[in-house]
């Protein structure tokens, strides 16, 4: 579904990413960690091209999406994408109804009914029904994530990508955003998570890929990559990782 | 002050309307449509003008900076009397002063309001931009649809104290016989000939009174703007299930 060949990255002088080799399968649910700094947002944003990639192919089901294009075809094939931000980045002048009836409106012309329907449909999934009609300074931050995510989901995109979906949250509210990730990944959503939930890793990924200064160190299941990590590297990210 | 009483109420339909319906409209009537108008007109013209300048295309974003600085760099007296002299030239025909001053009015303010319009589009958390994106918006869609309505309601009083501004600006019409407030004021000075301070002081308290209000109006809107942003953002997660499991395990 998601396959990086040879892909390389710079920022001026500074190399992001490095001959990044991988494939993320149908269905299949991979998990990016490594320490601060690895490049793991880098690598998960390129897939959607918010960064612009320096040499090597990146397919997003077929579609190569670094190829030269016009915007418009750009645009069509990032709609397909759902993209989950740390900061969750709701339209704060929406309600959380109109914030995801807003994109399958006016990118792909759906019919406001319908869109209404469909995303009515979609906050009930992500448990927030009532909440439909807020606006996302009224929500708490998982709120506010899992309304991202039913966004995200309206474009009903063969793949999604999250980028620390977490990591701006209070601690108690975590749990909320992580059920509903899982409930995706049950139904088998192809997914790409940046995080650092390493017991969502263990329960949900399918994959784990270790990163640091721009290459993938490691790309094992998880109960391999948690109870003999090959790599040194990763040997020592975890052993910091449970020291505290 | 009995003079100042004497002045008001022997020309006070002057200096409100001047000398309409046997003459152009005039007086504060003719300043403040010179002003609703200016900048009503200079808005539309304004956002263009920021999205311009925020352009990747050189071919977009290079004339409209030039516009704008050149119009920020030289005095509005100056624009004025080009645009006196340069319009009826390029045109071929006459036009009259309050056409000339709104022209005018509009080309100056329009680039002043660019740089409001471009301050708040940057002000945005850059996430905005790219969430829209994300979702496959275009960047004139998500402009459109995302960014605008949040950067224009932020602007809103800095729009309306720019408002203010062009009140002020219009007494310079004066010079190209737009028969405005100032003009109008001017008029009763020549017919008394003896009082101007008395005339002059009318006119500074209408202009002040009138601006005063609107900046108070500006004020009022701004922590009206403030306190719902706070007040909104006080509100967190009233009983919020912690977990939603049950919606959650729903089919897709």
């Amino acid at each position: 579904m998601i396959t990086f060949s040879n892909v390389n990255k710079w920022y001026g002088d500074y190399r992001a990413l490095t001959d990044i080799n991988a494939e993320v399968g149908k269905g299949e649910v991979v998990v990016v960690c490594g320490p601060s700094g690895s490049g793991k947002s880098t690598l998960i944003r390129t897939v959607n091209r918010l960064e612009e990639i320096k040499s090597g192919q990146l397919l997003v089901d077929g579609h190569d999406i670094h190829a030269p294009m016009s915007s418009a075809q750009l645009n069509r094939l990032r709609s397909r994408i759902g993209f989950v931000f740390q900061s969750f980045n709701l339209f704060p002048h929406l309600s959380a109804l109109d914030n995801v009836m807003l994109s399958p409106m006016h990118v792909n012309g759906v019919k406001r009914a319908e869109a209404r329907d469909k995303a009515m449909q979609l906050l009930e999934r992500v448990g927030l029904a009532a909440k439909a009609l807020a606006y996302p300074a009224q929500l708490s931050g998982g709120q506010q994530q899992r309304v991202a995510i039913a966004r995200a989901l309206a474009m009903e995109p063969p793949a999604m990508l999250f980028d620390e979906p977490t990591s701006a949250l209070d601690p108690e509210m975590v749990g909320e955003v992580l059920a509903v990730m899982r409930s995706l990944a049950a139904e088998g959503m192809t997914m790409m998570c940046v995080t650092h939930e390493m017991n969502f890793a263990r329960e949900v990924a399918d994959r784990v890929w270790f990163m640091d200064a721009g290459c993938i160190l490691e790309s094992a299941a998880p109960e391999s990559f948690f109870r003999h990590p090959q790599h040194p590297r990763a040997q020592r990210f975890l052993s910091d990782l449970r020291s505290h | 002050m009995t003079a100042v009483w004497e002045i008001l109420r022997d020309n006070w339909l002057l200096l409100l309307i001047g000398q309409y319906p046997n003459g152009p409209l005039g007086g504060i009537a003719c300043t403040l449509i010179l002003s609703v108008l200016g900048i009503v007109l200079a808005f539309p013209v304004s956002v263009l003008l920021a999205l311009a300048r925020l352009s990747p295309w050189r071919l977009l974003s290079w004339p409209a900076t030039a516009l704008v600085y050149v119009a920020r760099g030289v005095p509005l007296l100056m624009v004025i009397l080009w645009v006196y002299f340069l319009v009826p030239l390029l045109i071929g025909r006459n036009v009259s002063g309050f056409v000339t001053m709104l022209c005018t009015l509009v080309l100056y303010e329009g680039a002043y309001l660019a740089e409001v319009v471009r301050a708040g589009i940057e002000a945005l958390p850059k996430g905005q931009m790219e969430a829209a994106r994300a979702l496959g918006h275009s960047h004139l869609g998500a402009m459109r649809l995302v960014i605008l309505p949040q950067a224009l309601f932020n602007m809103l009083p800095s729009m309306l104290s720019q408002f203010v501004s062009t009140i002020k600006e219009t007494t310079l019409g004066y010079v190209i016989n737009v028969p405005e407030l100032t003009f109008a004021a001017n008029q009763i000075n020549n017919q008394l000939l003896t009082k101007p301070f008395q005339v002059f002081f009318i006119l500074a308290v209408i202009y002040y009174v009138v601006c005063w209000s609107l900046t108070r109006a500006a004020t009022a809107l701004e922590r009206r703007i403030e306190a719902r942003r706070a007040g909104t953002r006080g509100v967190k997660a009233e009983g919020a299930p912690a977990v939603p499991m049950q919606p959650v395990a729903a089919e897709p």
